[in-house]
């Protein structure tokens, strides 16, 4: 680890695995996440106390605490994959301001495929349901980070931005203020943020869809810090008053066993495809959550149709959804 | 001695957050557990497990820790309490009941869901009905 750089400083052409900046947002934000879950709690006590639940926020937070142990393991060595496809870069970018906000916007475009993938590919959502899997909605879910990212594909969407010219640490830098905008938008105790805020910004709101389980809101709103990305690529879907939602995932886990909840999704397909017929072993790792060869489960994308079929509500689904309007989910 | 290496001391300290908030939740009684105290919570509950499922008979235990659904088509719905919420699942040819002390003992069949105890008026029909399965 080295010093940071300066702005408008530009970077070097050679592959150095140690010229990554010595600085980290999400470690500087730790004690601002413990104090903001502290406030969240208090006003909990007061006004909802079940909100919160000792050992579902145990579980989240040692979910958050194993993943930056994960982080460490396995950061590095994709730290140097980065630097040394950042060999290949098309353009020396400087490490300057408008740089690093085209650089945040760009990632947060990343992000959102990354997301979405992790919902809509098993073998991604094998690693993201650990963050879906509780059944409370509050700032210590925000922590509730995988511990098995590094299994997943993930990175690879982040390698156009390196080629681009991004210097990894920039990129570094831009995915942890990314994580840490995301931190204050799982909760229950804010309603709607301004029109003209929601129009652009994810928002506890939006986010909150993101979490439901209800048919209307499965597989909604992937969006990290800009919810134009999910009005954009039809995903978006708004909150509805009058529509409690449940949180978690479909088939709730029922336990706070931490290793179970880390490695549940892991274990399922490991089962599945060892059961499976030989043709179909390769979809239980590479289709959406719930398929299943012999029709036995529900994707989202039935549950909600199952869901339209029976409440005959598809008008009610927002109209700027042209997904939901075609009864598939993205 | 030597310096402790900072990744442990942020660790440490990390891993003291979370017990302290954890305790703190514990503390303020946050997380009340809910009953299923009515069928009518019951059926929002077994709702919530599965979307549409629609009971056509039910019988709960008489501490609303637990309860099982029938739906129209036969399929059983196990519900019980987890943390302030219900988990469920629709029980299936692995799953086993058994009576113990004049109670429902109902085996999801899945290690990871386990069992529950059902204090109920009639609990032989529902082992048979769960047998059945």
């Amino acid at each position: 680890m080295s010093r940071i750089p300066t702005l408008g400083e530009k970077p070097s052409r050679a592959y150095d695995p140690a010229a990554m900046p010595d600085f980290s947002p999400t470690e500087l934000a730790v004690p601002g996440f413990v104090a903001l879950v502290l406030i969240e709690m208090i006003w909990a006590w007061r006004k909802r106390r079940e909100a919160y639940e000792p050992r579902d926020t145990l579980t989240s937070l040692a979910f958050g605490l194993g993943s930056t142990v994960a982080g460490l393991i396995t950061g590095g060595l994709f730290l140097a994959l980065f630097l040394w496809v950042w060999q290949f870069r098309a353009f020396d970018i400087p490490w300057s301001w408008w740089a690093f906000a085209l650089c945040f916007v760009l990632d947060d475009l990343a992000y959102y495929w990354v997301h979405r993938f992790g919902h809509r590919v098993r073998w991604f959502w094998a690693s993201h349901v650990n963050h879906h899997s509780s059944q409370h909605y509050n700032l210590s879910t925000a922590l509730r980070q995988t511990w098995t990212g590094f299994l997943t594909l993930g990175f690879a969407f982040k390698l156009p931005l390196v080629l681009i010219g991004f210097h990894p640490g920039m990129i570094a830098i831009c995915a942890g203020f990314n994580l840490i905008y995301q931190f204050w938008i799982h909760t229950e105790a804010i309603g709607k943020m301004p029109r003209w805020f929601e129009a652009v910004m994810n928002t506890p709101s939006h986010h909150r869809v993101h979490h439901a389980t209800n048919p209307r809101y499965l597989d909604r709103n992937y969006a990290g810090v800009f919810i134009v990305w999910d009005r954009l690529f039809g995903t978006f879907e708004a909150e509805c008053d009058g529509e409690k939602i449940r949180y978690g995932i479909v088939k709730q886990l029922g336990s706070f066993n931490l290793l179970w909840a880390v490695f549940h999704e892991w274990v399922g397909i490991a089962q599945d495809v060892w059961r499976a017929p030989w043709r179909h072993k390769l979809s239980y790792l590479l289709r959406e959550p719930g398929w299943s060869h012999d029709g036995s489960r529900a994707t989202s994308d039935q549950i909600r149709a199952d869901w339209l079929a029976r409440s005959g509500t598809a008008n009610k689904v927002a109209a700027e959804n042209p997904i939901a309007g075609r009864g598939k989910s993205a | 001695m030597g310096e402790v290496p900072p990744e442990i001391l942020r660790f440490a300290g990390s891993l003291g957050a979370i017990l302290l908030l954890a305790g703190l939740a514990w503390r303020l009684k946050l997380g009340p557990q809910r009953a299923l105290d009515s069928d009518d919570a019951a059926r929002e509950a077994a709702d919530e497990a599965l979307d549409g499922f629609e009971p056509v008979a039910m019988v709960r235990d008489r501490e609303g820790r637990a309860a099982l659904l029938r739906d129209a088509g036969g399929r059983v719905l196990l519900l019980r309490q987890h943390g302030t919420h219900f988990a469920g699942r629709l029980l299936g040819p692995k799953a086993s009941a058994r009576i113990e002390d004049g109670a429902l003992i109902v085996d999801s069949g899945e290690r990871s869901f386990g069992t529950a105890r059902l204090d109920v008026e009639n609990p032989d029909a529902w082992r048979e009905t769960i047998a059945r399965l």
